[in-house]
């Protein structure tokens, strides 16, 4: 269609030639991952180790070191806390391991997959603990059946992804929403307040051209600045907590695979478009971008409430539920992070989602003959 | 040519008649001047005229066509300059004009060969590189008047296009309006200087209370009303057709 990909790149342009706007959508994150960082650095840190630990519960031994890592000593002592009880306590660091000897049937190691000395310390102590059987047991007490070594990663997996299924919803939807709400405000009625919108008005470019370069450069834009965000906040998150640049990257403690992050990035682009289509149509009818920004309040008012709703929701939810809108994109992130997906309701969600972005553009071209938009 | 017929445009949000019946004809090549107070419905007649407003009755024609028919083709002929118009100001001139051209499918060659001719002529071409939010008040004025003339239009609609400017511009202004009528440009001005009016304007059509009072040449206009300036026609024709100036005049 003639115009619409030269619309397009020419909103595109004007948002990257706009200092205000490059300062506030892309700088200012920077900014506040940096400051964020900063001040996790002049945090006093409690988590510098000066030694590792094997902990053995249910055999008694001296204390002794068993080789060194990182220039830090390791040492295997013995513990007389029930697990659970020591695991609680403040001697039990991350980085350690547990070892509960007390069942010979099933010799635990409690660990956390995510840290790398523990992962390292755990292989350390299977070797170990196979080592001590066939010193004090092989032979001397055949009554006696040595059958497993269980590792058990203390991170709780399901926990992290419940915890994370709880916030995508609310993380995504708040950054999208006000990204658009001011992107689209800039857009039509930011135009009309600077006397800009005529020039486009009285162009030959079909009026469907016209607003779908500006929907597609909002929604697009406003998809850049909001990864923006939220990938610099998990990034800032991840850097305050890390112990080595390796915990940098990857996505340890957040179990998504690739294809449930392309459904989700799928579903924040429709989620996108639709907010877009509903920016650009209210932007549509207001004079100025202050008056397009408090119009759209309360659609960013409710999006921010249905993702607070979806934050505590338990189980499943209605075939209805997936029919409300922005609530139902929500109940999607949740349902794609808690491996609870199913096809009809993705379907009926994209679905709904893209007749309802028509219809919003049917309205938007009715409304931009209408005496409001252009008198 | 243009022709009016019968125009009437009623606001729906506040019920105003802003145009009740206009009736005028505009012929290709002549600068035709559009008079009237403040508040009679120049502006919006103009607006329908450039298809941004669509008429409550009536009928505007185009060489013979209904604008409203094909609004895409008309504007690609029309050019409405105003003094509201302004330009994406995080742009250079240079750029507006690429973006602008090939909104109006114009080829690249075209593009640069009017782009250097008015830039030229209204002494951008240094700036060009420059930011439009940058410049003064009047350059903005020739940039606005540069871009919305890029595509070559047939017919030119000039809302009040000297507001505001410095008597240089203003005179750089007229000058190339009188350029555009010598080839062969239909030229609409709306304008409160009727000395303007006199100097460029060939015929004249006079529009009080939302009606069409006079349409006309402008060597006629105040012989007809029996004065001896189109100042004087003006208030004359004003006091017969306002409302309520008749009621006042007849008691």
């Amino acid at each position: 269609m003639h115009g619409l990909w030269l619309v397009f790149k020419h909103e595109i342009a004007k948002i990257f030639k706009d200092k205000n706007l490059i300062f506030g959508f892309f700088v200012l994150p920077v900014l506040s991952l940096l400051i964020t960082v900063g001040i996790s650095m002049i945090r006093p840190t409690t988590t510098e180790a000066e030694e590792y630990c094997l902990y053995f519960y249910g055999i008694n031994m001296e204390r002794i070191n068993i080789g060194e890592l990182n220039e830090k000593q390791i040492y295997v002592v013995s513990v007389e806390e029930e697990p659970s009880v020591f695991m609680q306590s403040g001697k039990f660091h991350n980085y350690d391991v547990l070892v509960d000897f007390s069942d010979l049937h099933e010799i635990n190691i409690y660990y956390h997959e995510e840290d790398t000395i523990s992962s390292y310390l755990k292989s350390t102590a299977d070797s170990f603990v196979r080592e001590i059987y066939s010193e004090l047991y092989r032979g001397r007490h055949p009554e006696i059946e040595f059958r497993k070594v269980v590792a058990e990663d203390l991170n709780e997996k399901e926990d992290d992804n419940r915890l994370i299924a709880m916030l995508l919803p609310y993380m995504l939807i708040l950054p999208l929403s006000a990204n658009i709400s001011n992107f689209s405000a800039d857009t039509i009625a930011g135009e009309k307040q600077r006397g800009t919108f005529f020039q486009a008005l009285l162009s030959p470019v079909p009026p469907l051209a016209l607003i779908m370069g500006k929907i597609w450069s909002v929604s697009l834009i406003s998809l850049f600045s909001s990864g923006i965000y939220i990938g610099l906040d998990v990034l800032g998150s991840r850097i305050c907590e890390a112990n080595g640049w390796q915990d940098l990257f990857g996505f340890s403690g957040i179990h998504v695979s690739t294809a449930e992050f392309l459904l989700i990035l799928l579903y924040a682009v429709l989620l996108c478009y639709l907010f877009s289509n509903l920016g650009v149509l209210i932007s549509l009818f207001c004079k100025n971008a202050n008056q397009a920004q408090i119009a759209q309040l309360p659609v960013t008012l409710a999006c921010t409430v249905s993702a607070m709703m979806a934050m505590f929701r338990f189980g499943t939810s209605p075939k209805f539920h997936y029919l409300i809108p922005v609530y139902n994109i929500c109940i999607v992130f949740q349902d794609v992070l808690h491996a609870k997906v199913r096809l009809e309701n993705m379907a009926m969600v994209a679905v709904s989602l893209l007749v309802l972005s028509v219809v919003l553009v049917i309205i938007t071209l009715i409304s931009y003959r209408s005496e409001r938009v252009t008198e | 040519m243009i022709t009016i017929e019968h125009l009437k445009k009623t606001f729906k949000k506040n019920k105003v008649e802003a145009v009740k019946d206009v009736s005028l004809e505009v012929n290709d090549g002549e600068i035709f001047a559009l008079l009237g107070p403040n508040g009679a419905g120049k502006t919006t007649t103009m607006r329908m005229l450039s298809t941004l407003l669509v008429p409550t009755a009536g009928r505007i024609t185009y060489d013979g066509k209904d604008i409203n028919e094909d609004m895409l083709s008309v504007r690609r002929r029309i050019a409405f300059l105003t003094n509201e118009i302004r330009l994406d100001g995080q742009f250079s001139p240079d750029e507006l004009a690429d973006y602008y051209g090939r909104l109006y499918e114009m080829t690249e060659e075209q593009i640069r060969k009017n782009k250097q001719e008015l830039f030229d002529y209204f002494g951008i071409t240094e700036f060009s590189k420059r930011r439009y939010e940058t410049f003064s008040t009047g350059m903005k004025q020739k940039t606005s008047l540069a871009i919305c003339l890029l595509h070559d239009p047939d017919t030119i609609i000039f809302d009040e296009p000297t507001n505001g400017l410095d008597i240089l511009t203003q005179r750089l202004i007229e000058q190339y309006i009188l350029k555009l009528k010598a080839a062969g440009k239909c030229i609409i001005l709306s304008t409160h200087i009727l000395d303007l009016v006199s100097r460029l304007a060939d015929r004249v059509g006079v529009i009080v209370d939302g009606k069409s009072v006079y349409c006309g040449s402008v060597s006629e206009l105040a012989s007809s009303q029996g004065v001896s300036t189109i100042d004087e026609a003006f208030v004359k024709l004003y006091e017969e057709n306002h409302e309520e100036q008749a009621i006042i005049t007849k008691k």
